[in-house]
């Protein structure tokens, strides 16, 4: 009987897949068949045969999840990396934890974006709406035959083995398990505004009105992207063992590109929207997110990079990324050219303090930083091939470039705001400007006296960010409570929280690492670390070893309780944290694995200052965005 | 009430001088660990960093510079094995595109830019 | 006529983006293993792994043959795999090999030798890996051929296998 299921499973995935992509060619040439001959189109079976496609792919993907569940290991990416005695939990995340299976789910991501804008798209006309989908579903084929062709899921290998060769224990963690589906929701949901984007220019309806409806086709995105990289930091901190939460690693710039992209987008369409102007460079914006997503993909998949995020990958796939990449941006570049809409030229202007200019130099330090990270991440991969030169772009790179504009971006943050569409109105309201900052420099001079810190980067990082949440904080004051965007103000309150908190972590965490044998202890500074014993269990998939100790800090005393575990599938060495929190602070303490005990076991100790204020600044970001894509005030109808 | 608490926690900790084992721990965290993915000595535990942090070490005790610490290593393992770029002719683009791009956008906003002193009222 | 040349300024573009990256998924972008080649092989001292007094000193000065340092430890599974290209080397291709005995035990080593051969011309100690390191090593098993200059003039990462044989063998020729 369960063998039953499991061949049924392998075997009706690919038939969905398929009928998937035939479904997605059929709509398509229907849909040219009435561009071209202006036949009449049958917009409800059109929209109904997108939806089915879409059906399709959630049942391709039920019947993947249900292979790994029951491990049916006739499917060779069930047999690499699944495993019998893997939790169920695991069983169904090693579903998109490899190759192609993420590849299955990136697709399920596009036709589900496509599926949400055929429904919750009443105010559209019926001509940018069916334009778009048939966009959406060009993405789709190309994608589905780069999935059937070249990373087929339930590809089948003979003969079957008994046993599947597991999945890498890093992978097997509950953070790690939902991060890829909320990147994915994230980066590839913008695929929509991109299709978006091209009906708009096709059909000459690329204007204000269509500005505000895809307003909320980046919000959404933008909101499960901001969400899926809080995690994945999250993940870092609690998992990685090495007390940090952003370590500038190729694989997080792959996902902070299109973050930084889309960021501008949404700012630089409420131009458009508001002030009817910058529409090239929105529409430019929008193809450069989706091409970022795209490239991220490559980059992350090709296996190019060396990243503490190791991946299942395979080089060949990479070329046919690569081929769909530029494809993709060339036909929406030459589409963008041929029918972009000429602004009129003394429109041009941007007044001096005016919304929109706050909002251009907002675009202008978003694309500093973007270009920083795209060389940075890009720059070692370029060099080796021309040269046969091979560097390293760490974290200092990022940060000393970086950090200066932030500060910049904070006060540009807590004021543009204030300022009014289409006029300078800040003679009229300095004094506001004015008390917010006396009142930022008083708590920072008062903060850096009671900590003891002089160093100007703190003062500048304290001082920016204080402003910022400010300037929040005294906004209902001066606005009324109708007026206020709540989206805006959590999305930039969390962003000034981030700030405020990475700042103070920075200056204030500790660390140290020593080698302690069981019964001994150590001292640093005023922390002393005392090994009091261990202990070992036996999991179904791997064997713990847990350490007890004892921080000793002033009077009081905390224990943490860190592991190494011994993952037998496949047989890897994995640490676990123990992290206890105390007001703003985190007692971080994490072991090494070593083959010889005798002397010691080497511990890895970090003293972090909120931690938790960074988490909770990630939530308040969302939490903005999430706001935002409710709101629907201004939304009017083509 | 709670930012009085955490400023008086905050105190409590400051007084740090910088011994040997922080400067070890940030060159540490400036070499890559070559054998892992991605990591740096100071996040690595396998034999190879355990090696060159007993080297480093040993350079630190005799009070070898910094920049000698990472001649040696560049000598023998190539810059990759820094976290931060040497600048060279070959690399000097790092610093060059992000500076050109900040001037051009600087240029593209200024010419954009309409700066009559007050159009309110 | 302005479109068109914005559109064949794209393709430009796009072309060497692609032909840039895919020639990335071939190349090594990440860790150079050929550092040393073509310098001097830095100056290391071992203790003789025969004689508890004896020292081993690189790189040998007025040496007027090329001659191979060969990393190696009892407990190293490819090393086993690479011994017979050693074997051959000293024996028929007579070069000398110098041995560095990489975090192991004499006894063990010793034991590997009797079982396998020994085409070690001499062998120097390096119980905590700090001297292999000194000369640029990654682990185990490592070779370097130096020429009579005393430069490094091939270096392999990885047990020898049968191209590298004869990569060594037509260098020492």
């Amino acid at each position: 009987m369960e063998l039953g299921i499991k061949y049924m499973a392998s075997n009706l995935g690919l038939i969905c897949l398929s009928l998937a992509l035939l479904t997605s060619i059929f709509l398509t040439l229907s849909f040219i068949k009435h561009a071209i001959f202006k036949t009449d189109l049958n917009y409800k079976n059109f929209y109904f045969s997108f939806k089915f496609s879409f059906f399709l792919i959630v049942f391709a993907f039920i019947f993947l999840i249900i292979a790994f569940i029951f491990s049916d290991f006739s499917i060779l990416a069930v047999y690499e990396n699944s495993h019998t005695d893997k939790p169920l939990f695991y069983k169904i995340s090693g579903t998109w934890g490899n190759h192609e299976g993420s590849m299955l789910l990136f697709i399920l991501v596009i036709s589900l974006y496509g599926f949400l804008f055929i429904i919750f798209s009443k105010n559209l006309s019926q001509n940018l709406k069916s334009v778009t989908v048939f966009f959406q579903s060009i993405i789709q084929i190309i994608f589905l035959i780069f999935l059937v062709f070249t990373s087929n899921p339930f590809e089948k290998i003979l003969p079957i083995p008994n046993q599947g060769l597991g999945l890498n224990p890093i992978l097997q963690d509950p953070l790690l398990a939902i991060h890829p589906p909320f990147l994915y929701l994230g980066y590839v949901g913008f695929s929509l505004l991109f299709s978006l984007l091209l009906a708009a220019l096709v059909t000459n309806q690329y204007d204000s009105s269509w500005a505000s409806i895809a307003k909320r086709w980046i919000f959404l995105p933008w909101t499960f992207l901001t969400f899926g990289i809080g995690l994945g930091s999250f993940w870092a901190y609690y998992e990685l063992g090495w007390g940090g939460y952003w370590f500038w690693d190729p694989v997080e710039n792959a996902s902070l590109m299109p973050w930084i992209a889309s960021t501008a987008l949404l700012h630089s369409i409420l131009v458009m929207e508001k002030a009817k102007k910058l529409f090239n460079w929105t529409a430019i914006l929008a193809i450069l997110t989706f091409v970022l997503s795209l490239f991220g993909t490559f980059l992350v998949r090709s296996g190019i990079l060396n990243s503490v995020h190791a991946f299942a990958n395979d080089p060949s796939r990479g070329f046919f990324i690569l081929i769909i990449i530029s494809g993709l941006t060339f036909a929406a570049f030459v589409i963008f050219i041929l029918k972009s809409s000429k602004e009129v030229k003394n429109n041009q202007s941007y007044i001096f303090l005016s919304r929109e200019f706050s909002i251009l130099v907002n675009n202008y330090l978003l694309i500093f930083a973007l270009a920083v990270v795209i060389i940075g991440t890009t720059y070692p991969i370029i060099l080796s091939v021309l040269t046969s030169e091979s560097i390293s772009v760490g974290p200092n790179y990022y940060n000393s470039i970086l950090a200066p504009f932030v500060f910049i971006f904070l006060i540009l943050m807590a004021m543009g705001p204030y300022l009014k569409w289409g006029k300078n109105f800040f003679i009229s309201i300095k004094y506001r400007f004015l008390n917010i900052l006396l009142g930022s420099i008083f708590i920072t001079a008062v903060l850096s006296f009671v900590v003891q810190n002089y160093d100007i980067i703190f003062w500048l990082g304290i001082l920016c960010s204080l402003y910022l949440l400010i300037s929040i904080i005294y906004e209902p004051y001066y606005l009324k409570f109708n007026n206020l965007n709540f989206g805006r103000l959590f999305s930039h309150a969390g962003f000034g929280l981030l700030i405020f908190a990475i700042t103070l972590n920075h200056f204030f965490s500790k660390e140290f690492t020593a080698k302690i044998p069981i019964g001994k202890s150590v001292t640093y500074e005023n922390f002393k670390i005392t090994f009091i014993k261990s202990s070992s269990t036996k999991q179904k998939n791997y064997d713990e070893l847990f350490g007890y100790y004892e921080v000793t800090r002033g009077n009081s005393t905390i224990s943490l309780k860190p592991s190494i575990r011994k993952y037998h599938q496949p047989e890897q060495f994995t640490a676990e944290t123990s992290i206890k929190n105390k007001w703003f602070s985190d007692f971080y303490l994490a072991m090494d694995y070593s083959k010889d005990p005798s002397n010691g076991i080497g511990i890895r100790f970090y003293f972090n200052y909120f931690v938790a204020l960074i988490w909770a600044s990630f939530i308040l970001i969302t939490l903005g965005g999430f706001l935002a894509f409710i709101q629907r005030k201004n939304e009017k109808s083509i | 009430m709670k930012l009085f608490a955490y400023i008086f926690f905050l105190i409590f900790f400051t007084q740090s001088a910088i011994s040997s084992s922080d400067r070890e721990i940030e060159i540490y965290k400036n070499i890559r660990c070559l054998v892992c993915q991605g990591q740096s000595l100071n996040d690595s535990n396998s034999d190879f960093a355990n090696d060159l942090k007993k080297i480093i070490k040993d350079k630190i005790d005799q009070n070898e510079t910094d920049k000698q610490i990472y001649k040696y290593l560049v000598d023998r393992f190539g810059d990759w094995i820094l976290f931060d770029p040497p600048v060279k002719i070959t690399t000097v683009f790092l610093w060059i595109i992000p500076l050109l791009v900040l001037i051009l956008g600087f240029y593209v906003l200024y010419k954009k830019v309409n700066f009559i002193k007050n159009r309110d009222d | 006529m302005k479109n068109q040349f914005k559109i064949l300024i794209l393709a430009l573009v796009f072309i060497i983006f692609v032909i840039i990256f895919y020639s990335a998924l071939g190349t090594n972008n990440k860790n150079n293993t050929q550092v040393m080649v073509s310098k001097k092989l830095p100056r290391i001292e071992l203790t003789s792994l025969y004689e508890e007094e004896k020292k081993i000193s690189f790189p040998k000065i007025n040496h007027k043959d090329y001659y191979i340092i060969n990393i190696w430890a009892s407990w190293c599974v490819p090393c086993r795999d690479e011994h017979p290209f050693l074997m051959k080397l000293a024996n028929e291709n007579k070069v000398k090999i110098f041995g560095i005995n990489y975090k192991d035990s004499k006894m063990n080593a010793l034991t590997f030798l009797k079982e396998l051969g020994n085409p070690f011309y001499d062998i120097g100690i390096d119980s905590n890996g700090q001297n292999s390191i000194e000369l640029g090593a990654y682990g185990v098993p490592e070779t370097y051929l130096i020429d009579d200059k005393g430069i490094i003039i091939l270096k392999h990462v990885g047990p020898i296998n049968k191209d590298m044989y004869q990569k060594i063998v037509d260098k020492i020729k």
